[in-house]
């Protein structure tokens, strides 16, 4: 038998975690859909008072990334929380699957699910309320009208590429402190993220400032941006990786 | 089964558990371990099952190392904790969602001992009682045919007739190739039930006899008065209820509770006994 991984209790642990998990999953999908359509709805509707539509529509990039976030996080903070109660955990703990495979369910609900599901439910949100401003301002201004663009269509996919890594920082970073701390596991890793992020910061800002003073830019196209972007970018997916691994070690360490 | 060598836990500097425990446990019994509120039962318990880690010591159950929570063990162990959260489902859907993790479960048996049990099977999890609850764990442990059951305090909750059905079940679930280790503090549930006695007591194991070498080796009496053969004695209506040595082979029968504070008061006139 394989002690570390096995596709059908894989599989097992993923319908178990299911029954548990999903009901947390979905009912914060659903609030989060409620939210996503009441921001447009109070945003957008009245359709005959909208003044500018472009100009009311840049509200979804913010609602897109602080919302997101604010999903993800929760799920994610939300997985491993139950091992912080002796009388859930003993049970989990023991169920016959590797810490890998049950670190693994815990990736695939909290980076992989979760993301996903957020983007499905914007995407939907956004094409409907899209959609019907189409339809209603059918036969008005054409010009402005083919400027309104659907979220994903409106913003080049390619541009953001360095940036895809963060959901999954977000997620590993709460996944994280679900398996470490015992109670209040959102509001605790979220100071942990915020004393960590400004003594980064504190840090970066410093020694940058240490480095370039007295010194001038030279021009070089774009400055290598593109460079900087995609270090930022190897960065900020090793730190992930680190995260992970951290997690499952501490999952494999949890003591009840 | 069991192989304990030199176990050594504490939950902190100040909060030592177990110094330097040693022992062996085999298939085919049904050990009550015993000991007083915070002597470490349970933690001796999450120790084989590999819920907590020891600072040193080796622990192997079935030949495997529990602190590596290898599946190959963990489908070998029935955990039975004192408090457990069971998901709102009915059971039909927590053994969809479970049994499959136990090669041997055994559905039939399962249905057979919530029927004993007398345990409504349409009903959500979470709306039952706790005793209910109990019944439900109880019985999908014994199910699985994991070969390491644990039980802690499994009698904690059940009403009086349950704690005879559960007498009766845990009596007929020991096989051969089963090792049963039951924690308890209510020693009288025990009765006529467990074959070997393990006691706990200031960070080591204070007593493991069987009840066989026990009785064979002392004798429970009552007394109307005590004399200096007397190990240890409590008042009782009628006299005095005494242990005292077994030395002309008489037949007498265990008071657990008896020898437990026996245990815990005459330490060292019991010792020379059983060593």
């Amino acid at each position: 038998m394989n002690n570390t991984f096995d596709l059908h209790r894989f599989t097992l642990l993923l319908k178990r975690q299911w029954l548990e998990f999903g009901k947390i999953f979905l009912i914060t999908l659903l609030v989060a859909t409620g939210v996503v359509a009441a921001f447009y709805a109070l945003t957008l509707l009245p359709l005959q008072e909208l003044g500018y539509i472009s100009d009311q529509l840049r509200f979804r990039e913010p609602l897109f990334i602080i919302f997101g976030f604010l999903f993800i996080s929760i799920i994610a903070s939300s997985y491993f929380a139950h091992l912080g109660q002796k009388s859930k955990a003993i049970i989990d703990l023991l169920i016959p699957a590797s810490t890998f495979e049950k670190f693994l369910a815990g990736f695939f609900f909290t980076s992989i699910l979760s993301v996903l599901a957020f983007l499905l439910i914007f995407t939907i949100t956004d094409w409907a309320f899209i959609t019907y401003i189409k339809s209603y301002f059918r036969t008005g201004d054409l010009k402005e009208l083919a400027e309104v663009k659907t979220f994903f269509s409106k913003n080049e996919i390619g541009t953001f590429a360095p940036v895809y890594v963060m959901p999954f920082t977000v997620t590993s970073v709460f996944l994280l402190g679900s398996a470490y701390f015992n109670r209040f596991h959102y509001i605790k890793t979220a100071i942990c993220v915020m004393l960590f992020s400004g003594a980064w910061t504190y840090i970066v800002m410093n020694v940058v400032d240490v480095l370039l003073s007295g010194k001038t830019s030279i021009n070089l196209g774009n400055n290598g941006k593109d460079t900087m972007e995609w270090l930022l970018f190897s960065i900020i997916a090793l730190c992930t990786l680190v995260v992970l691994s951290i997690t499952y070690v501490r999952l494999k360490e949890k003591e009840v | 089964m069991i192989k304990i060598d030199n176990l050594n836990f504490s939950y902190s500097k100040h909060r030592v558990l177990f110094k330097d425990i040693s022992m062996q446990l085999s298939s085919g019994h049904i050990y009550g371990l015993l000991g007083k509120n915070g002597a470490g039962k349970s933690t001796l318990l999450k120790n084989l099952a590999g819920l907590v880690y020891a600072q040193s010591g080796k622990i192997e159950v079935l030949g495997l190392d529990p602190a590596k929570r290898q599946p190959a063990l963990l489908q070998q162990i029935c955990f039975i904790p004192e408090e457990f959260h069971l998901p709102a489902i009915k059971i039909d859907s927590y053994v969809k969602a479970n049994a499959a993790f136990y090669p041997e479960f055994d559905h039939q048996y399962f249905a057979d001992l919530l029927k004993e049990f007398d345990i409504p099977v349409g009903q959500k999890l979470i709306d039952m009682s706790y005793g209910q609850k109990k019944k439900v764990i109880i019985s999908f442990g014994l199910a699985t045919n994991a070969k390491l059951v644990i039980m802690d305090e499994p009698t904690n909750g059940l009403d009086i007739p349950s704690k005879a059905q559960f007498r009766k079940i845990m009596a007929s679930a020991l096989t051969e190739d089963k090792c049963i280790i039951i924690s308890t503090h209510q020693v009288r549930d025990l009765d006529n039930l467990i074959d070997t006695v393990i006691m706990l007591d200031e960070n080591k194991i204070a007593l493991k006899a069987t009840v066989e070498e026990i009785t064979d080796k002392l004798s429970f009496k009552r007394l109307k008065e005590i004399d200096e053969t007397v190990i240890y004695a409590e008042p009782s209506l009628a006299g005095y209820n005494a242990v005292m040595p077994n030395y002309h082979q008489e037949d007498s029968k265990l008071d657990m509770e008896l020898l437990f504070n026996a245990v815990l008061a005459e330490k060292n006139k019991l010792k020379p006994i059983f060593n």
